[in-house]
């Protein structure tokens, strides 16, 4: 049975880390100022915030002992990730989650954090957060339904999220626990001790910046290593910044992810609103969800 | 032939859930199950192919001619010429010709014409019984990395990662004496030769000896793979990796795959070949070299390891044999891979 943090009362304090790419203090900045004064918790700065150490915010030593001091801090009620970029993966497997698995709190991000999501998920059935990250807040970011999701799941309120019909959507409800993120790196824990698990559950996938023929051998990954078959459902987020050889590939990255699914008989949508780009709800992992993919509209509610 | 079976270790036993810190545990295969298809001999038939990105007959000449004098005969695939935008054909097509190829008795290999992108989508489509019950060389790298890794880890039969169709020159005069060396270098392995490479050696090579079946391939491929039917078995293993066009972050990310998945553990000797990495101009200071990500992952380990092997995506490309066992040597003065008997 999955295990849910305890939702934030105001006042409440959020652990804001940069556990992987570098991130400038003042990309930070409104994140801090629209959690502190519009939705009235309280943000603890992490080390990592603002500090850099090539590519990375800090050393692998310290972006670990920043994010295991968050862990490990009983007054922190939750954990943003201010960004993502590459990191986890070097870190992961020193990270010591006895305090967390004794008093779970929501650790929040998309892209990179997937592994944390994956590792938490299969490890210690403890739901997370899939969900906009610091530089979404700026510009007034903030403001937008997607941003006010993660508010909105912090308190604890359920939200049923709908999004539009696309004409490679394959009808149908399934229900199940949600699981995903972003699609390379599930790829890249396949086989690993953060594999995802998928059977009977509703799958939701995105990813920036890939070739196509890289986004199909790693939908053939998944296929090939029984990630795909015995799905409750398919959720395909938005797949941003696709890059083609000279040669090109043919197909649209969902054509690509329609066939690889082809087979299966389960419900199918795409371009739900998961995502690199703006669109991007917030998702609670491993919570039981209820996909129903209809003629004229998708909804996905807990 | 007898189903390939393993010899598993008391340890192996106990690998179902592990806490999480623990490294994976590989079972060890018994070296004596993997085979050797029959070497080439003079008048054989060689059969190319396009199982991955679409290749045209002029592209294939030189190559063709090469192979004819070196005694063999060439049949020419029906993949060669077709083209499905970057594939060689359709799936179906290339499905067809390398089942056709791999079904009949006259040709005793297979040249894989090029890399690129498709081996994975027809790997499940093949029927494997014919070629399981007489093997025949099937050669080739990069993307053909798929069929080293399926063929290892499902049979036991080795196969030939080397240069293909379109690294021969079309004009030999203007070659490199180390183009000519690595193409000849494939003839050699396919007529029985034992094979012997040296590399240059590297100031952060480990030293030591090592004693074992061969095998790997393009990286990227190797981390694809993992978790399918065709995920390679690396213990009690020499493993030679090689990439092109990666970040540094990813060649990172997937030495932490090949980590993480427990395929470094329990290697015999590691073996690192050309790494072009991918840089573009605001690209971000990754801080580290590829000696670093690598030996970084091996550190807690024993068994040689070298780096700047003549193997990858360059002109010093030597035909290796995967699938048989070699003998790794690494010592502060040289490198030297052998097979052995």
């Amino acid at each position: 049975m999955i295990k849910i943090p305890p939702y934030l009362q105001k006042g409440d304090t959020i652990g804001l880390v940069c556990p992987a790419g570098f991130m400038p203090v003042e990309k930070v900045s409104e994140c801090i100022r629209v959690i502190n004064e519009e939705w009235g918790f309280t943000i603890k700065v992490g080390t990592t915030i603002g500090q850099q150490y090539h590519y990375f915010s800090g050393t692998d030593e310290e972006r670990l002992d920043d994010f295991q001091h968050m862990l490990d801090d009983e007054n922190v009620k939750a954990i943003l990730c201010a960004r993502g970029g590459y990191g986890f993966s070097r870190i992961i497997d020193k990270m010591d989650f006895t305090n967390f698995k004794k008093n779970p709190k929501w650790i929040i991000g998309f892209s990179d954090v997937t592994i944390l999501h994956s590792h938490i998920y299969r490890n210690y059935s403890i739901s997370t957060l899939h969900a906009p990250m610091a530089n979404a807040f700026n510009e007034d970011g903030f403001k937008n339904e997607f941003v006010q999701s993660l508010w909105h799941v912090l308190q604890g309120k359920k939200i049923k999220y709908q999004c539009k019909k696309h004409e490679f959507n394959r009808k149908g409800e399934g229900i199940g626990e949600l699981v995903g993120g972003n699609l390379s790196l599930l790829a890249h824990l396949v086989g690993t001790e953060s594999d995802i698990k998928t059977k009977g559950r509703i799958l939701f996938i995105e990813d920036v910046g890939e070739y196509l023929y890289n986004i199909d051998r790693m939908m053939y990954q998944l296929k090939r290593s029984g990630k795909l078959d015995k799905l409750a459902g398919l959720i395909v987020g938005g797949f941003t910044d696709m890059k083609d050889t000279e040669k090109p590939f043919g197909q649209t990255v969902y054509e690509i992810i329609r066939d690889a699914v082809a087979e299966y008989d389960y419900p199918v949508c795409f371009d739900f609103p998961v995502s690199h780009g703006k669109e991007n709800y917030a998702l609670k992992i491993g919570v039981g969800y209820k996909l129903k993919v209809g003629k004229s509209k998708v909804t996905l509610e807990e | 032939m007898k189903r390939k079976s393993f010899i598993q270790s008391s340890i192996g036993a106990l690998t179902a859930s592990y806490l999480p810190a623990l490294p994976k545990i590989q079972p060890i295969e018994d070296e004596a199950l993997f085979v050797s298809p029959a070497f080439l001999k003079v008048g054989d038939i060689i059969g190319i192919t396009a199982p991955a990105g679409y290749i045209t007959t002029g592209e294939i000449r030189s190559a063709v001619q090469k192979m004819e004098s070196w005694g063999y005969k060439i049949q020419v695939g029906e993949t060669i010429d077709k083209r499905d935008f970057t594939f060689g054909g359709t799936d179906e097509e290339r499905t067809k010709d390398f089942q056709k190829m791999l079904d009949d008795p006259k040709i005793k290999a297979i040249m894989c014409a090029r890399g690129g992108y498709g081996v994975v989508r027809i790997i499940d489509k093949l029927n494997w019984e014919k070629f399981k019950a007489k093997p025949k060389w099937i050669i080739g790298f990069s993307d053909v990395t798929v069929f080293h890794s399926h063929l290892n880890k499902n049979f036991g039969i080795a196969s030939i990662h080397s240069k293909m169709c379109n690294s021969f020159p079309d004009d030999w005069s203007l070659a490199e004496p180390i183009q000519i060396e690595t193409i000849d270098s494939i003839q050699l392995a396919l007529s029985g030769k034992k094979m012997k490479y040296n590399a240059t050696p590297n100031p952060q090579n480990k030293s030591g000896t090592a004693d074992g079946v061969l095998i790997g391939g393009n990286l990227k491929m190797l981390e694809t793979l993992a978790g399918t039917k065709s995920d390679i078995n690396t213990a009690g293993k020499i493993l030679f990796v090689e990439d092109t066009g990666e970040y540094m972050y990813s060649v990172d990310r997937m030495f932490w795959n090949l980590k993480r998945t427990g395929k470094l553990s329990q290697l015999k000797g590691l073996i690192v070949g050309g790494f072009k990495i991918k840089v573009d101009e605001d690209s971000d200071d990754f801080g580290r070299t590829l000696q670093d990500v690598v030996l970084e992952k091996v550190k807690a380990y024993h068994y040689p390891v070298c780096f700047d092997f003549p193997v990858g995506h360059q002109k010093n490309n030597y035909a290796l044999k995967c699938g048989v066992k070699h003998r790794l040597n690494v010592s502060s003065d040289d490198v030297i891979l052998k097979e052995i008997y």
